[in-house]
């Protein structure tokens, strides 16, 4: 497996003040190889643009027919604060930054029904818990 | 001066003004004409300049009065006649809201011609159009051809040839996709692709694309296989270039050949 013969250039690059981050198209060029992986990508878009590589985003990898081009795009936000505030959550959770709960679709239907037969403050006490207790 | 007082206690209204202008005014012009035709000079007379004073303020007056005529109308109307316990004689006159310019006269004049052309609907002319109208039909011609010999150019038949006959080097590859045609990317490739780098979005492919890209020739290699008459005649000037038509598709309507529904087999 050859590696670092790999190019990136990035085009329209715009720094959006908006939602304090820069954002790019990131074009990578790889004859001969698979397409790069997204985590090599950011740790070189953070040599070019000297930021840390944990405010680097990228994302939306095509690789054009026949192969050899991969076109994405990437976003590089100021602080890491800024990037938890306005990046979606499911790339956040990409770079281990969030984590989804993990309660089934299933369950939270039962519990919100469980919750309807129920008044006041004894909703909150109609947990997932207890009425599973209950089921079993 | 008491009596004089007592009129003017509530002020002095327009009317009263008006009549007491026009009074002076009078007064002052009969002084001048009796002085003329005395034969004596009116040099310098002071009434001249009451004259004059009194002629701007009924000038001034004039607007105002304009205005005012339509109501001082209605109510010596009223007065006159008596009727003013009926409240739908003070209601609006739509005769007079008609513009009595010059204009009125062509209006009407279009208004009846429109009507007597009823039956056909023309749409309105909103939309900048290309003129056409200069051109003549050997321009025209002209025009086609050359079209005609751009597309017999750059057909699928002359680039094998050219790659095949001339030493320039194969480009592979590259140009697949969303390369795919002769002169590159086709306009729909174009426009989703500057779409998707604005936006930061990726579009999700439609079913022709994943079609196209699983089967690629499907539908369009027969064609370009067979259909190379046309292109290359006209390079030569031998054939005038036909109209392009497309391929036509299986009626799949209603009815099928035998006249009845075409039932999904189970």
């Amino acid at each position: 497996m050859t590696e670092g013969t790999a190019t990136i250039r990035t085009r329209k690059f715009m720094s959006n003040r908006l939602l304090n981050r820069k954002q790019m198209v990131v074009d990578v060029i790889h004859p001969g190889q698979a397409s790069i992986a997204k985590t090599v990508i950011r740790e070189k878009l953070a040599k070019m643009y000297k930021a840390p590589a944990d405010t680097i985003f990228v994302f939306g990898f095509k690789t054009a027919f026949g192969g050899g081009k991969t076109t994405g795009f990437g976003l590089i936000y100021d602080t890491l604060d800024f990037a938890k505030k306005f990046e979606p959550k499911y790339r956040l959770a990409r770079h281990g930054l969030y984590e989804r709960p993990k309660t089934t679709r299933k369950q939270r239907k039962e519990r919100k029904n469980r919750m309807k037969k129920v008044r006041g403050t004894k909703k909150t006490k109609v947990g997932a818990a207890a009425a599973k207790k209950g089921k079993k | 001066m008491e009596y004089i007082s007592i009129m003017f206690m509530q002020g002095l209204s327009f009317l009263e003004l008006k009549y007491h202008t026009l009074l002076s005014y009078l007064i002052n012009l009969s002084h001048v004409v009796l002085r003329k035709v005395s034969g004596a000079s009116i040099y310098n007379e002071p009434c001249i300049d009451r004259l004059v004073e009194l002629r701007t303020v009924l000038e001034r007056l004039r607007p105002i009065d304009k205005r005012l005529k339509y109501q001082i109308d209605k109510l010596v109307k009223t007065a006159v006649t008596g009727e003013s316990s009926d409240a739908s004689s003070f209601r609006a006159n739509p005769d007079n809201m008609v513009s009595k310019l010059d204009e009125d006269a062509d209006e009407n004049e279009d208004e009846d011609a429109a009507t007597e052309k009823k039956s056909v609907y023309v749409p309105p002319k909103l939309a900048p159009v290309r003129y056409d109208g200069d051109e003549s039909a050997a321009s025209r011609q002209e025009k086609l051809l050359e079209r005609a010999k751009r597309r017999a150019l750059s057909s699928a038949m002359v680039r094998e040839l050219r790659e095949e006959f001339l030493d320039a080097p194969t480009e592979l590859g590259s140009r697949v996709d969303s390369g795919a045609g002769p002169s590159g990317p086709s306009k729909e490739d174009r426009e989703r692709q500057e779409y998707e780098e604005t936006y930061f979005t990726r579009l999700p492919e439609t079913k022709d694309k994943r079609k196209k890209r699983k089967l690629p020739t499907i539908g369009s290699l027969a064609n370009e296989l067979t259909n190379f008459e046309s292109d290359f005649r006209v390079l030569e000037g031998e054939v005038m270039p036909t109209k392009k038509r497309k391929s036509s598709k299986k009626p799949t309507g209603k009815k099928g050949k035998k006249g009845f529904k075409k039932r999904k087999s189970r």
